[in-house]
């Protein structure tokens, strides 16, 4: 009897450490995050426990964070809009191998994600540098007797975050490729379409939801990134993270800091908010 | 005729699949080759083999001091965040499937930037007194982004686990711990040892969490080579990256033997 009432008890302790481990060091950090951004920056403290908006008031009135904001969710924009042309090739045709080229494919997909991102930028800082291998190349072969600014500047930046960002795009719409039967492709073809056709009317449209997935995962990963704009872009590309650890850590003041970091996130939500809308309509001009 | 014309196209796509491939993997393998070149940058022709980076990282206080310390503190990592993301994820396939705030809350970790947690740890602790940057402040975010990983692997395989097995083992006898260690753990054991690797290689790759937690004394390694990186270019950072990538390189074969690459694959997109 008792044996049995003990079994039909939830062992909820398994559960205990892991939700207390995340509400204590994630959620409450977080609101209190939220709730220092209403606070005075301290003079002798890092902040003073009286209540106000003008860490909002000066952020949202500073034209300098508007224009590295802009930049912020640009560079996100760019870094999706490339990982997906880049990565829908990549991705039909993992979709589309065998088991045994898969498990290789996937190596060489999942390896660069397993490397850390400091050693990655490292690698492109080799490649895109002044003095880095492409430019000698270039330089050897005189197509540029200058050089090429590789690094140091926007595109520098957007070649690390696509690189980095890839992987995750191609596993979004692999996975949604794979749901794909080839057979409907096959049907398509044998009825006389031409591949083209078959892929625009048949394969894309039915891919959507990775692509849905894919584009989101990657956004809301490129506009929160820090290593890549402070290794390729050398602090001349500024973003709104850069900012905020700026603000925290030079400058010392956390309530500004908090309330860049909470304006961020509105305005990321507020992009992912218009991409849903966008996407649903999308989504059912196809089933109409 | 169009036949020919669907061979070359064929033939064009895979050329640019291979393209692609290769831009994935080249900055890894510049920074192997990196490594062993003899100059100080990386130039066309090149300038010859040499270990120097590699004596040069040897021989670096403050690279040695931080690459142990990074390997402990990943292990330290790994043990906290498998045993408790398989105790979560235990509960949460058998007693909680459909409790889908839950698992949410579980995985929220994954879904704020590393950089923001960590802003938000540090300012958390100095609220709690916890002092800005400690050991443990430092493990304790570590444990924070790694657990979820240790948890949705773990779930992955749970899901597709046949708990008849384990209900046969108790109705011929067996404790619950016994059924478990006998029966469940086994099976599961894929899961488990993948969610470890993930844990260890996220830990000890981890960079935004490190970034404001760790401070003198705790300094990890990817945080020592940014420090170099930021201002100057100096190829030690190659040697010590190409220590990192065949760490990870040896971790991943070994998974790969134990229990195959799709349970990674599987694991990560649960």
């Amino acid at each position: 009897m008792l044996m049995r009432a003990r079994r039909s008890r939830r062992p909820w302790f398994l559960v205990v450490p892991a939700v207390a481990l995340v509400v204590v060091f994630f959620v409450l950090p977080y609101a209190n995050l939220l709730v220092m951004s209403f606070f005075m920056p301290g003079k002798a403290e890092p902040y003073d426990a009286i209540p106000t908006l003008g860490n909002y008031t000066s952020a949202l009135g500073d034209s300098f964070q508007w224009w590295i904001l802009w930049r912020t969710l640009k560079l996100g924009f760019l870094t999706t809009l490339f990982t997906l042309v880049v990565g829908y090739p990549l991705a039909y045709n993992l979709a589309r191998a065998g088991s045994k080229v898969k498990g290789m494919l996937l190596v060489l997909l999942l390896s660069p994600l397993l490397v850390g991102v400091v050693v990655r930028s490292f690698g492109w800082m080799v490649l895109l540098a002044d003095n880095g291998l492409i430019n000698s190349i270039v330089k050897h072969w005189g197509l540029a007797p200058h050089g090429l600014k590789l690094m140091y500047n926007e595109f520098g930046v957007l070649v690390g975050t696509v690189h980095i960002y890839l992987p995750f795009m191609v596993l979004s719409l692999s996975g949604a490729l794979e749901n794909i039967p080839p057979d409907l492709e096959l049907a398509a073809r044998s009825l006389g379409a031409s591949f083209t056709k078959a892929f625009w009317r048949i394969v894309f449209p039915l891919s959507l939801p990775g692509v849905f997935a894919g584009c989101l995962l990657v956004f809301v990963l490129a506009v929160s990134s820090y290593v890549i704009p402070v290794l390729l872009g050398g602090f001349k590309v500024i973003t709104t993270p850069l900012l905020v650890v700026q603000t925290a850590v030079d400058v010392h003041n956390w309530p500004g800091a908090a309330a860049q970091a909470v304006i961020l996130f509105a305005t990321s939500l507020a992009c992912i908010g218009l991409y849903f809308k966008l996407m649903n309509r999308a989504m059912r001009g196809l089933s109409a | 005729m169009s036949r020919r014309y669907g061979r070359l196209a064929r033939a064009a796509f895979l050329a640019l699949i291979a393209l692609l491939y290769v831009f994935l993997i080249a900055p890894i393998v510049i920074v192997v080759v990196a490594s062993l070149n003899a100059g100080r940058f990386l130039v066309f022709p090149p300038d010859g083999l040499s270990l120097q980076w590699y004596v040069k990282f040897m021989n670096s206080g403050p690279f040695v001091r931080s690459f142990l310390f990074s390997l402990r503190l990943a292990a330290l990592t790994t043990v906290i965040t498998t045993v408790i993301g398989t105790a979560a994820a235990l509960y949460v396939v058998r007693h909680a499937r459909r409790n889908n705030a839950l698992r949410m809350l579980l995985v929220a970790p994954l879904q704020l930037p590393g950089i923001m947690t960590s802003l938000a740890l540090l300012i958390f602790y100095y609220a709690i007194g916890l002092g800005g940057t400690s050991y443990l402040g430092l493990l304790i975010g570590h444990v924070v982004v790694c657990t979820p990983y240790a948890f949705l692997t773990v779930a992955a395989v749970l899901y597709n686990f046949d708990r008849s097995l384990e209900e046969a083992a108790r109705s011929l006898g067996a404790g619950s711990v016994t059924a478990f260690r006998r029966i469940t753990l086994p099976i599961i054991k894929g899961g488990v040892i993948a969610g470890a690797v993930f844990s260890f290689i996220t830990s000890f790759d981890q960079f935004p969490i490190s970034l404001l937690l760790s401070g003198v004394g705790t300094t990890t390694l990817p945080i020592q080579v940014f420090d170099y990186l930021r201002f100057s270019f100096d190829p030690t950072a190659a040697a010590v990256g190409t220590v990192n990538i065949l760490i990870t390189l040896g971790v991943v074969i070994m998974t790969e033997r134990l229990v195959g690459l799709e349970s990674l694959y599987l694991g990560g997109r649960q």
